[in-house]
């Protein structure tokens, strides 16, 4: 199982806070490419992190079972 | 063993007020704090950006705390949409600066405490300047683009960013550039992010009063030298299930901004995009020479209805550019005028003939309200 956490306006286009997938392993690089296009988050930036941790190079990312995965947007409102 | 409530136990000295023993005994007695602890507050000058929801927050505490100087930029005029989560403003101050009301109410809670109000606008011509003066800068804005400004001008000046933002109820908070450490930019790299602001997706004030406080918090442990400062971690805050998180992040290999690369990359756009204000191009409303551009998603309301007006969402702006004219003039306009500007800024480099129309969708339904009646 990976985890995924949505915040922010992603939570808002995926309608949920968090789910997770039956995968024991996939490339991070994949699993976002799926996300993005199940949900249509085309228009929204967001930074991702593994494990608690922001990951600058998502393309190289393996994901293994029990991963679990941030998608965190900047916040604009004040 | 104190049962009267403090106030009652003052003396009625008038000068009691500046008593500075007797008005921070409760955090002086911590051992963190101390008198050390407390000349340290005195000493420090902290700039806040934004005297809105998170500003009304942030300032009141470190008056209060005994922060030495205490700066305010906001051009903004306080609106009765403000007051539900804007709580240091009272009923009465609708149409006064915010820097001004908040000067004005930081002075009566801590006369000890030196405030500066600025009721300009913070832009890359006076950011500099006026970052020097302070320690440390809070960052209580409601737009992206200003904080990638605020992020820039604090690594030329040397000086910490407090980060706070929020969604709905979900906020954000983290310390950029302390010591050298990850900025704003290695946390969100892509610079032409839309997000919506209070304005456009609605709040609450409890949420940018805790994400306000944490800022606060955030301050004084730097000045105190106590804790862990959140430098290299955001932690994001929900208060709809009370769940916070913390991510941690590294520092970037971006080319180095300075004082020359942030005057070029600013100074520029800065000039080039031109706003104005509706009510003065009501004459040009049914003139086929104009287009009016709304950039909001196809859901946001109040509707605005006009003569010429076609609605692209920001997002698919630049996928969709070539459905407008560029002999004609557009005014671009969104729910408060901040995506306008980015749609301007993304229009301009196209050649088009663009202006961003202040306070957006809100201002224009009010004045076409007015012109009916009229």
């Amino acid at each position: 199982m990976i985890e995924i956490k949505y915040f922010g306006a992603v939570a808002e286009k995926t309608k949920r806070e968090f789910e997770k997938i039956p995968f024991s392993e996939i490339a991070l690089q994949d699993l976002l490419q799926d996300i993005e296009e199940k949900y249509q988050l085309e228009s929204l930036s967001f930074s991702v992190a593994v494990n608690q941790k922001i990951v600058q190079k998502a393309t190289a990312y393996k994901l293994i079972s029990n991963d679990v995965v941030a998608l965190l947007p900047p916040f604009a409102g004040g | 063993m104190m049962l009267l409530p403090y106030y009652l136990l003052l003396p009625e000295d008038k000068n009691s007020c500046m008593n500075t023993t007797d008005r921070y005994n409760r955090q002086m007695i911590l051992p963190e704090i101390g008198e050390q602890g407390q000349d340290k507050l005195a000493q420090s000058k902290v700039l806040v950006i934004g005297a809105g929801g998170l500003g009304a927050a942030v300032l009141p505490y470190l008056a209060a705390a005994g922060v030495g100087e205490i700066g305010i930029i906001d051009h903004d005029v306080i609106e009765i949409s403000n007051l539900h989560r804007q709580v240091i403003y009272k009923s009465d101050a609708v149409g006064a600066y915010k820097a001004e009301e908040a000067k004005l109410m930081l002075t009566a809670l801590n006369p000890l405490v030196k405030v500066n109000s600025f009721t300009e606008k913070l832009a890359a011509n006076n950011a500099i300047k006026l970052f020097e003066n302070y320690d440390i800068i809070v960052d209580a804005t409601d737009s992206i683009a200003i904080k990638y400004l605020i992020n820039d001008a604090c690594i030329v000046t040397n000086k910490p960013m407090v980060y706070g933002s929020i969604f709905r109820f979900q906020g954000q908070v983290s310390v950029f550039n302390y010591q050298n450490g990850p900025t704003y930019r290695c946390l969100y790299p892509n610079e032409n992010t839309e997000a919506q602001t209070c304005t456009d997706a609605g709040v609450i004030g409890i949420t940018v009063g805790i994400i306000g406080m944490l800022q606060a918090n955030e301050v004084l442990k730097m000045i105190l030298g106590i804790g862990e400062v959140l430098s290299g971690k955001i932690l994001v805050y929900n208060i709809l299930n009370n769940e916070q998180q913390k991510y941690d992040f590294d520092k970037n290999e971006t080319p180095a901004i300075t004082q020359e690369t942030f005057e070029k990359q600013y100074l520029k756009t800065e000039k080039l995009i031109e706003e104005i204000r509706f009510d003065l191009v009501l004459d040009e409303i049914d003139s086929d020479e104009v287009l009016f551009l709304d950039v909001r998603n196809e859901d946001e309301t109040p509707k605005i209805v006009l003569k010429n007006n076609i609605r692209i969402p920001l997002s698919d702006l630049e996928n969709e550019i070539n459905k407008l004219d560029k002999n004609k003039t557009i005014y671009v306009f969104c729910q408060s005028g901040v995506r306008s500007k980015t749609a301007a800024e993304l229009l301009l480099k196209q050649q088009f003939k663009v202006k961003s129309i202040i306070g957006g969708a809100l201002e224009m339904k009010k004045i076409l309200e007015t012109k009916v009646i009229t």
